[in-house]
């Protein structure tokens, strides 16, 4: 079955060419033209990524995110102005798990789904179990436990938490851990890793300021604490 | 823009050294002029006292002299031994054609002769000057009654030490005054100049970017207008800065959406090309090159002017810059087709750099030796004094002298412009790598690669993380 991708864009030319590249790599695509309509259909058709505009008329992109992230752990892939630095942080922060650069390149944004979808399925590793102190992960099946409590983690987070603990005690760059969960090259934007490691941190760390289990080796990357 | 706080000290340091040497110079004339007139009146005064005692002394001295001798049995000697003389003041006495002296020390000869021979003439008088090296003043009385000549000679040495200590003390006094008036010059200068100093602080900020600066206008109506007209020019550029920010803004956004519309359009009927006639596959490989290089162009623009406004900030990262290299020539290329040569440092120390910036640095420098150079031959870098060099070499004719420095101007199209790809060159990429270079604290610059071709030298500060 097609995966099923909702586009949310304002601009009708821009929303159409997308919709034609998409439907060109096999998709399935579902238009919005404002967050409120895509929050109505994302209910409704439940897709498997999600493609958000940053600059839309009315409750905007960022909040968007903020809205889908509170109830859905959906890839959410934003576009954004090139390079606009700001934007990009901010869109991280509120929940996007990767990000496309106006104006894109149709083969990169189709990469990009690719990727997001490839984290949406779990991994292959039989009933392996992951315990350091009080955080259990179970990569197969899908979950992270604090204590009794089960962690609720995005897809993006889920696969980034089991790259640092299947490699525990070891130091992986951002750059690697870009190429493993993102699929990007070394060119990549470490601050997607960045990002993604605060928001981890907040969900799985007691102290999301003193880290016990994902630690920052300055100048080197990040490790998981065995 | 580091170095404009120099010049401003600079100049503080000039006004301010001018305001403390006037006040020093002032101090150091008024201390002058009071100590010598203290000193005339003071020492005329205490020299006059002491001369006014020792006359008196000499006449009560000498009338004791004379009741002596005009006593029957008593004899010169008897006279002088009778006087009860205070250290330092000695006696010589002419009595009946001889000399007499209360010390062994002391005798005629230690009076000078016009003295002695006045007084023996009949004339009181008295006379300073100095004997055995030692001021003295000497009162000679004579004493007809008794046929006697009475000289007493009283060291000044005492009143030398006084006028001394006064002299010391005055000086001291003119010199302290000096100072004083030098501090106090050094202050007032500082605290005049105090507005100064805080308006090239500002200036200095307000040039780093932080356009929120602004001079408390104070109390001092004086200086409130100089702060209230600083203020006014900060707010008038601010609002022109953030004016041109938003337009930047606006025309970016605008131009975006149809070159996305346009670009991505353009590579899905790429995808289809094999499907169009022959005549339309021209066209579109026009429409497709003429839409990439408009997209890059505006692409290129937008980020000079991003660098122009300042508002896009450096975001250094630990990058291991061998790896960087070896990542930037191999994304070209696919694989290694030119010669890439690490110094040791830059395949294993990591150094803090704006892996983007520098990504597109080396990004359009392979571009440009793609497009005009024939091509990337060898990559080399290594480390150097606290700097980091990496060299791209390229096959290509080279670049004349008088080129080397325009090339990195925008729109600059080189003398040699026909030779250019007519598909490629926005004449803006080497000017992106200057300002991205300039924005990281480096430079570039273009020399001969040994054995032909261009050699394009850049250089960063190498910042350990």
């Amino acid at each position: 079955m097609a995966s099923r991708i909702l586009a949310v864009e304002d601009d009708t030319r821009i929303r159409a060419v997308i919709r034609l590249a998409l439907e060109e790599e096999g998709y399935d695509v579902i238009e919005a033209d404002s967050a409120e309509e895509a929050l109505e259909l994302f209910a409704t058709s439940d897709p498997d990524v999600v493609l958000v505009d940053l600059m839309l008329p009315g409750r905007n992109g960022f909040d968007l995110c903020r809205d889908l992230r509170r109830s859905s752990d959906v890839p959410i892939i934003m576009v954004t102005a090139r390079n606009d630095t700001h934007d990009v942080v901010a869109g991280l922060e509120a929940g996007a798990d990767d990000y496309v650069v106006k104006p894109f390149v149709v083969k990169e944004l189709a990469a990009r789904i690719r990727s997001s979808l490839r984290r949406s399925r779990r991994t292959e590793g039989g009933n392996e179990r992951l315990v350091f102190g009080d955080l259990d992960i179970r990569p197969d099946a899908g979950v992270v436990l604090m204590g009794e409590n089960e962690v609720s983690l995005t897809k993006t987070e889920f696969r980034l938490l089991c790259e640092l603990a299947q490699h525990a005690g070891m130091v992986l760059s951002r750059e690697q851990l870009l190429e493993r969960v993102w699929n990007y090259d070394y060119f990549g934007d470490t601050r997607v890793v960045d990002a993604h490691i605060r928001r981890l941190r907040t969900k799985v760390e007691r102290d999301p300021s003193e880290p016990e289990h994902i630690v920052t080796v300055r100048g080197l990357g990040y490790r998981m604490q065995t | 823009m580091t170095e404009t706080p120099a010049p401003a000290r600079g100049f503080g340091r000039g006004l301010r050294f001018r305001v403390t040497f006037a006040f020093a110079l002032s101090g150091l004339l008024v201390a002058t002029v009071i100590a010598a007139v203290t000193d005339t009146f003071a020492s005329r005064y205490v020299v006059r006292q002491r001369e006014d005692t020792a006359t008196q002394q000499a006449y009560l001295d000498a009338r004791l002299v004379r009741d002596e001798l005009a006593g029957s049995d008593r004899t010169p000697s008897d006279a002088l031994g009778a006087l009860e003389l205070p250290s330092g003041t000695d006696v010589v006495l002419f009595h009946e054609g001889q000399w007499f002296a209360s010390g062994l020390a002391t005798s005629e000869e230690s009076l000078p002769i016009e003295l002695r021979e006045r007084v023996l003439a009949g004339e009181p008088l008295h006379q300073r000057f100095r004997t055995r090296g030692e001021p003295v003043i000497a009162t000679g009385i004579p004493i007809p009654s008794v046929d006697a000549r009475f000289f007493e000679i009283v060291s000044l040495e005492e009143l030398e030490r006084t006028l001394g200590i006064i002299r010391a003390t005055l000086l001291g006094a003119a010199i302290t005054t000096t100072l004083g008036a030098a501090l106090l010059g050094l202050w007032v200068g500082r605290r005049v100049l105090r507005p100064v100093g805080e308006v090239s602080r500002a200036a200095v900020s307000i040039a780093e970017g932080d356009l929120d600066t602004r001079l408390d206008p104070g109390s001092d109506p004086d200086l409130a207008q100089l702060a209230n007209a600083f203020n006014a020019m900060v707010d008038a550029l601010q609002a022109r800065i953030e004016r041109d920010a938003r337009f930047a803004a606006d025309v970016s956004h605008e131009l975006r959406s149809p070159i996305t519309t346009l670009a991505a359009s353009a590579e899905m009927m790429q995808s289809r090309r094999a499907d169009l006639p022959e005549r339309s596959q021209m066209a579109l490989d026009l429409l497709v090159e003429e839409v990439r290089r408009f997209q890059d162009v505006v692409e290129e623009l937008l980020e000079l002017g991003r660098i122009d406004a300042g508002v896009e900030p450096l975001e250094p990262e630990p990058v291991v810059l061998g790896e960087l290299l070896l990542q930037a020539v191999t994304r070209r290329h696919g694989e290694l087709s030119s010669s890439i040569e690490l110094g040791m440092d830059v395949s294993t120390a990591p150094l803090l750099v704006d892996k983007r910036r520098l990504q597109r640095v080396l990004a359009n420098l392979f571009e440009n030796a793609e497009s005009h150079g024939g091509g990337v031959v060898a990559v080399t870098a290594r480390r150097e004094d606290g700097r980091a060099y990496i060299v791209v070499d390229d096959a290509g004719p080279g670049i004349p002298d008088a080129d080397r420095t325009k090339v990195f101007e925008r729109f600059y199209r080189g003398s040699a412009s026909g030779r250019r790809g007519s598909a490629s060159g926005s004449g803006l990429g080497l000017a992106l790598v200057a300002e991205h270079l300039a924005a990281m604290g480096g430079s570039v610059a273009i020399t001969d690669r040994p054995g032909g071709g261009a050699r394009v030298v850049v250089e960063i500060p190498w910042r350990a993380p």
